[in-house]
């Protein structure tokens, strides 16, 4: 029985090289030092889009990429489906951590000086890699097709649309018509399910065809160079004299990691479960806030907090610099130090890049993007800008509330960012500046001239003046008071108006 | 070895379990309460009035720049009638928008009934008020017509009756209202009420209904307790009313500030 299989698999094995691929690709050799914890990050990413592509296959056979049933296809999976939830749950946090870990493996790679000769093409493989990883995130988030979808794209379009002469055209191609309909969600259900997945197959298969061809990289030693002449040879003699072969001894690291990986996305996914769908993607709709997923809040972040005049310049040349400089890294330090102990300028951006991006994320938890559509009917005034106010005041607070004042500017932390907080209006402007700002507008408010009555005004100007600390007194105007000696000493006043005329 | 077969097994038991559903729900499985609704849908009278009141008339219904809801004298005070039309039409040229869909709001009928009998429901003692007779709601008995002539012109629908005379008005204001709002009405502790500005921004009703359930949440008193053991009789309140409504601005006078707003505007500018 068992000399029968043998003698099956032997078949197998002399037609296909089942064995010879085995020994070419899992048992090569590898350096000895490269089985550190630190060179797990690219197997862990490999996991990550396995189980994306196992969870996504289970979920396109429920999901139905039209605009009618896209979104209740979605809630029957979390409402009805056994374990639905916990599939889109896997998915969503599978992309997470994808996202995550290819960025460690991203930074890994820059400070161990991976990229650096001859290893140009692996670097340039895997910055595609990580766009279309981006990509998929993106079209992901669209197939949730909910609000936070659909004003995403909208944003996403209305980028696009900037471009001179060709931004409509694009805009058509990327929503497959004027505007988001159900021809967008198959673009873009194409683009998730089979064009950006292959592509990641096959650049995937490219970057370890290239990790097999020219070797991991050896784990950088201070003060050893890379150069050009004697990099291949060093590295070879390496591998002479203390390879270990990749399968068993480098990989365990990977696969416990990997374990981990698993363990961490089933984790998170039975924690924290899947991500929305939030809201029927009805424009007509217009509470909502909608915010991207992680990997793009920083991106938000930039977006809604930077000034006005910028926008189009920094939109239509910030990314082809930035994509421009992952592809050129190789180029710019090819060869010298690998070691991040004697790359103090790698490590600088590094954390610089770090830390921008972190503060973008944390101001994109919460830019005021758009005002607080609700606020004006639920958003109370606090109960102390209410005490010991005249009733003409207590109107005033009624009209911030129903001329929706307070969508915009909040009071007491009640309310919306667009605009400054008016806690301490007061001590800002004084009654005219008041009246002139609400009137005329200024920046990015709008003129209420037309929208206020008189009364309206007054009352409303009446109540931001009680808006102070009671340590502070409110701003005043200082030709009043000038004005008012002037009228109170009349003789004086006329001697200045001879003077003026003189 | 012995410890990895513990750990295989603690493992696959819970696998198992997991898979077959039999465990308590995780913590990640969406339940329905999280499940978005359109704002249509919402039923909830505490949703509703969170979401489309209390930024007026304050969370839990007391403490708002408008009058308290969760006020057991109102709510006996006023009639349903007059609470659907205040919510579905607005009460034009004040600050109350109109809530029905019908006229651009954002609540259903259905919604708009909930909200009445949820304040009803929740915030109503009728029991404390069981023996006292109240002034009737509007004017002489005759329900609120709130027809709106235009949505920026006030709404003086409700005029003092007929019967109503503002000279009486100002003696008994003298009685009843000069402690806090000072002898001609412009000032003392609790703020003018002679404004014209102010009164411009208030209905007659808007007005009546102060004078009868005062603010309770703000310690402000009713229309008994203004002078303790003397309660205003109806025809007191209204004159009271009747005077000072005498107080509202002309249209002459509204032009005159919008010149003066102009001006500030025009100094500002330079």
């Amino acid at each position: 029985m068992i000399e029968r299989l043998t003698r099956i698999a032997l078949w197998i094995d002399e037609r296909v090289y089942i064995s010879k691929l085995f020994a070419a690709t899992a048992g090569h050799s590898v350096p000895r030092t490269s089985g550190s914890w630190f060179y797990v990050f690219g197997s862990g990413t490999l996991v990550c889009f396995m189980i994306q592509i196992v969870t996504g296959i289970c979920l396109a056979l429920v999901y139905v990429p039209s605009a009618s049933e896209a979104y209740s296809s979605l809630e029957y999976l979390n409402y009805q489906q056994q374990l639905g939830w916990f599939l889109r749950a896997m998915h969503n946090w599978g992309s997470n951590f994808m996202v995550a870990i290819m960025l460690a493996h991203l930074i890994q790679v820059f400070l161990f000086g991976a990229f650096k000769y001859p290893r140009e093409m692996t670097w340039i493989s895997g910055v595609v890699l990580l766009l279309c990883t981006l990509g998929m995130a993106f079209t992901g988030q669209v197939l949730r097709f909910d609000q936070d979808a659909y004003w995403g794209l909208g944003i996403g379009a209305a980028m696009a649309g900037r471009v001179p002469l060709m931004g409509p055209a694009i805009v058509h191609m990327m929503l497959g018509g004027p505007i988001i309909a159900g021809e967008t969600l198959s673009r873009f259900f194409t683009l998730h399910v089979f064009v950006i997945p292959g592509t990641i197959i096959a650049i995937v298969s490219l970057h370890l065809r290239l990790v097999l061809t020219k070797g991991i990289n050896d784990y950088p030693v201070p003060g050893k160079l890379v150069n050009k002449e004697t990099y291949i040879e060093e590295y070879e003699e390496e591998l002479k004299k203390d390879g270990v072969p990749f399968f068993p001894k480098a990989i365990s690291k990977d696969m416990i990691f990997s374990g981990l990986v698993l363990l961490g996305i089933v984790g998170c996914a039975a924690y924290f479960g899947p991500a929305g769908p939030r809201g029927v993607p009805d424009p007509s709709l217009i509470n909502t806030a909608p915010k991207p997923d992680f990997f793009f809040l920083w991106l938000y972040g930039v977006l809604s907090l930077m000034p006005d005049y910028l926008e189009t310049v920094l939109m239509l040349t910030a990314p082809f610099i930035v994509i421009g400089i992952l592809f050129a890294v190789p180029f710019i330090s090819n060869t010298g130090e690998k070691s991040p102990r004697r790359r103090p300028l790698a490590v600088l951006s590094v954390l610089f890049i770090f830390i921008v991006l972190g503060v973008f994320n944390y101001l994109g938890t919460f830019a005021p993007w758009s005002p607080h559509m609700e606020a004006w009917t639920s958003a109370a005034t606090p109960v102390n800008y209410l005490e010991g106010r005249s009733p003409l005041e207590r109107q005033g607070a009624l009209v911030f509330h129903n001329k929706q004042c307070v969508n915009c500017h909040s009071l007491g932390g009640a309310g919306g960012l667009r605009g400054p907080t008016l806690d301490n209006v007061a001590t800002r402007l004084t009654g005219d500046q008041l009246v002139r700002q609400v009137i005329q507008g200024s920046g990015n408010m709008p003129a209420y001239g037309k929208n206020l009555n008189p009364s309206e005004v007054t009352a409303l100007v009446a109540f931001m003046r009680t808006l102070h600390s009671p340590t502070e007194s409110p701003a005043r105007d200082s030709t009043r008071s000038e004005q008012a000696a002037a009228e109170k000493t009349p003789a004086k006043a006329l001697a200045q108006t001879g003077e003026m005329q003189e | 070895m012995k410890r990895f077969k513990i750990g295989f097994f603690v493992a696959g038991v819970l696998m198992i379990s997991f898979l077959t559903g039999c465990t308590t729900r995780l913590p990640g499985q969406p339940t329905e309460a999280e499940r978005w609704r359109a704002p249509t849908d919402v039923t909830d009278f505490s949703q509703l009035y969170a979401q489309n009141c209390a930024g007026c008339h304050g969370v839990g219904g007391r403490l708002g720049a408008a009058l308290p809801l969760n006020d057991p004298l109102y709510l006996s005070f006023v009639t349903d009638e007059a609470l659907r039309t205040a919510i579905s039409k607005g009460r034009p040229g004040t600050n109350m928008p109109a809530f029905s869909q019908q006229v651009g709001g954002s609540l259903t009928d259905q919604q708009i009934e909930l909200v009445i009998t949820g304040m009803r429901r929740q915030w109503s003692r009728p029991d404390e008020l069981k023996g006292v007779e109240l002034p009737s709601y509007s004017v002489n008995g005759i329900a609120t017509s709130n027809s709106p002539k235009s949505a920026t012109v006030n709404d003086y629908s409700v005029n003092p009756s007929q019967t109503s005379d503002a000279q009486r008005g100002a003696v008994a204001y003298q009685t009843y209202c000069a402690g806090c709002h000072g002898v001609n009405g412009a000032g003392g502790t609790a703020g003018s009420i002679v404004d014209p500005y102010f009164l411009n921004l208030v209905s007659n009703q808007g007005l009546r209904t102060t004078v009868v359930v005062g603010r309770s949440d703000l310690g402000k008193p009713d229309w008994r307790s203004n002078v303790p053991g003397h309660p205003m009789s109806s025809q007191e309140i209204d004159d009271v009313v009747a005077w000072v409504a005498m107080h509202r601005q002309t249209a002459e006078a509204t032009s005159v500030t919008a010149t003066e707003g102009t001006r500030a505007v025009s100094l500002q500018a330079k």
